[in-house]
């Protein structure tokens, strides 16, 4: 996965040279834990994950920065 | 006086009172600025490091002091969620507290804060949709059990290099949930929805899943009373006991771990929570036999202390098999660490030899291997023979010159005076050296200290009658070395 684009939750995420991540554009900052090869950011701190695309689609989901109003 | 209570058992009256406060601060939008002190704060200054907690028991200390002013009830506390006893039938998520669980698509659509009637913000504080739950679904179906809480409330010590979400053994990384049961972040991570996210007070249940991790570190204080706030100093700027915590305004209280340390000081009460005795370190004798310990669970930590009457070396040591680490606090402080040692001693034991002033240490001895158990003895003697080594400096006489030659070193002079005027200690050179003056005719009492008398030089002028004195120097870095003169003169 060089490079990947998808809309989830209404939202563009886009992983570039599979590590440059922007949602709807914004560059997302997060840390990889090469030891235990987990991703977390500081738009969701209390978990971390087990791809950076499957963080991405959580801060969409999640954040209310992306995530469209739901009601 | 704030009383916090298990949110469980609040009476419909003290519900209907927590949630009135609640809505009446949205509506002042003081709410909403706690949900942006948090959003904003940076990552590595309130979670996955030391300050954590006494950051978030500040910032809920603060909230309350709100609540109680907005409902005119000054005992009003906010309630815990007891998580063990809190699962998604339980009452404190009735229409009547925080409502319940989000709907299909998330939407929280019960109680008080339901679609409609309750607004979360983004970090900008605009307005961003209803409040959103989703209990267990998330990855972590569970909350935490009581087993689990007392997994954690036995793991010593506070907090431990790199002092972030690898540190262990750290009960502040345990309660954190990094590392073990996972406890806190299982509280955001188990509601999910509007608590996941940097916004999580949005949802009022944070402040009670914080009361109950608050909780915890309280009690955890109360059975290890000598276990204290960690890093002391040396860990990054923010995390160190006297450090300022970042996005921590001004406020009734400092702003430092330091300052929110005793609960009981801050007048917060928790309920079920029985008064439990001070438990003392063992007492060593000096140069008596080593005293028999074991270290029974894995990231247990001894802590033992010692009196030492007068100045001279000294030798702390384990014996036998264990591969022991020993830390040096004192004196008459247990959380002033002065060294530590791994394996000095015969084998893997530890030891530290090194000049002791008057007054009582403690030393806290763990194994070199978190996650391991295993047996040793311990004891502290007197390598001083001869009369006191304690240099005397004459007034008005030569310099002594000296050296700081070993992480938080400290060396100690005497000098007499026999007729009462004022004199001045100093320190000349180039090393940023800390002065205390202790007497007269006891190193114990501390009269006066100084930093930066000239430049970076110590020096302590005052009046001082017949007696004699001591005059204590270190770096003022705990890590500092370098060489210095000192001398007395009067006037």
């Amino acid at each position: 996965m060089a490079h990947h684009k998808e809309t989830f939750e209404g939202c563009t995420i886009e992983i570039k040279d599979d590590v440059d991540l922007s949602i709807n554009g914004k560059e997302i900052d997060y840390n990889h834990d090469e030891a235990k090869n987990k991703f977390s950011s500081k738009y969701l701190p209390y978990t971390q994950y087990d791809s950076l695309l499957e963080l991405a689609r959580e801060i969409a989901k999640h954040t209310v920065e992306f995530s469209h109003v739901k009601d | 006086m704030a009383i916090r209570k298990d949110a469980n058992t609040l009476t419909s009256a003290e519900r209907a009172e927590f949630v009135a406060a609640i809505q009446a601060l949205k509506a002042e939008g003081i709410y909403d600025q706690f949900v942006l002190r948090h959003a904003n704060a940076s990552m590595g200054d309130i979670h996955r490091c030391s300050a954590f907690l006494p950051w978030h028991r500040r910032f809920i200390f603060d909230l309350e002091l709100e609540l109680q002013r907005v409902s005119g009830n000054p005992n009003l506390g906010i309630p815990y969620w007891n998580w063990p006893s809190g699962g998604a039938n339980a009452s404190m998520w009735n229409d009547d507290l925080l409502g319940g669980n989000g709907d299909a698509g998330g939407v929280v659509r019960t109680g008080p804060f339901r679609a409609g009637q309750w607004t979360v913000i983004n970090s900008s504080g605009l307005p961003a949709g209803p409040l959103m739950r989703e209990f267990g679904q998330n990855g972590l179906p569970t909350l935490p059990t009581q087993a689990e809480i007392n997994q954690v409330m036995a793991i010593m010590p506070y907090d431990v290099p790199p002092w972030n979400m690898n540190s262990n053994p750290s009960f502040r990384n345990q309660l954190e949930g990094w590392i073990g049961p996972n406890l806190h972040n299982r509280g955001h991570v188990w509601v999910g929805g509007s608590m996941l996210p940097m916004t999580s007070p949005n949802d009022p249940v944070f402040f009670m899943n914080h009361c109950m991790v608050d909780k915890i570190w309280h009690e955890w204080q109360l059975r290890f009373p000598n276990q204290g706030y960690l890093p002391a100093n040396g860990g990054p700027f923010g995390q160190n006991l006297t450090d300022p915590m970042g996005s921590t305004p001004s406020g009734q209280i400092g702003a430092r771990p330091i300052d929110v340390l005793d609960s009981t000081a801050l007048g917060i009460v928790y309920d079920g929570i029985a008064p439990q005795p001070q438990p003392q370190p063992l007492l060593i004798v000096v140069g008596a036999n080593p005293t028999q310990a074991d270290i029974s669970t894995p990231g247990e930590t001894d802590v033992f202390r010692f009196d030492i009457p007068t100045f001279g070396p000294h030798t702390m040591f384990t014996t036998g098999p264990s591969d022991t680490f020993m830390t040096l606090f004192g004196p008459n402080d247990p959380n002033v660490e002065v060294t530590s040692d791994d394996d000095a001693g015969e084998n893997f034991n530890s030891q530290i030899t090194r000049n002791l002033s008057a007054g009582t240490y403690y030393l806290r001895i763990r194994l070199y291997t978190p996650n391991s158990t295993g047996n040793y003895a311990v004891g502290v003697r007197s390598d001083g023979t001869g009369p006191s080594p304690i240099p005397e400096l004459i007034v008005d006489g030569v310099s002594i010159n000296a050296a700081i030659s070993a992480a938080n070193e400290s060396d100690v002079y005497r000098f007499n005076i026999t007729t009462e005027n004022i004199y001045t200690i100093e320190t000349s050179g180039t090393t940023d050296t800390f002065m205390t003056l202790h007497g007269p005719n006891s190193q114990i009492p501390e009269i006066d200290r100084n930093d930066d008398g000239v430049a970076l030089n110590a020096r302590i002028r005052r009046q001082l009658s017949p007696g004699e004195y001591f005059a204590r120097v270190r770096h003022y870095s705990p890590i500092g070395t370098g060489s210095y003169s000192i001398r007395v003169s009067q006037g």
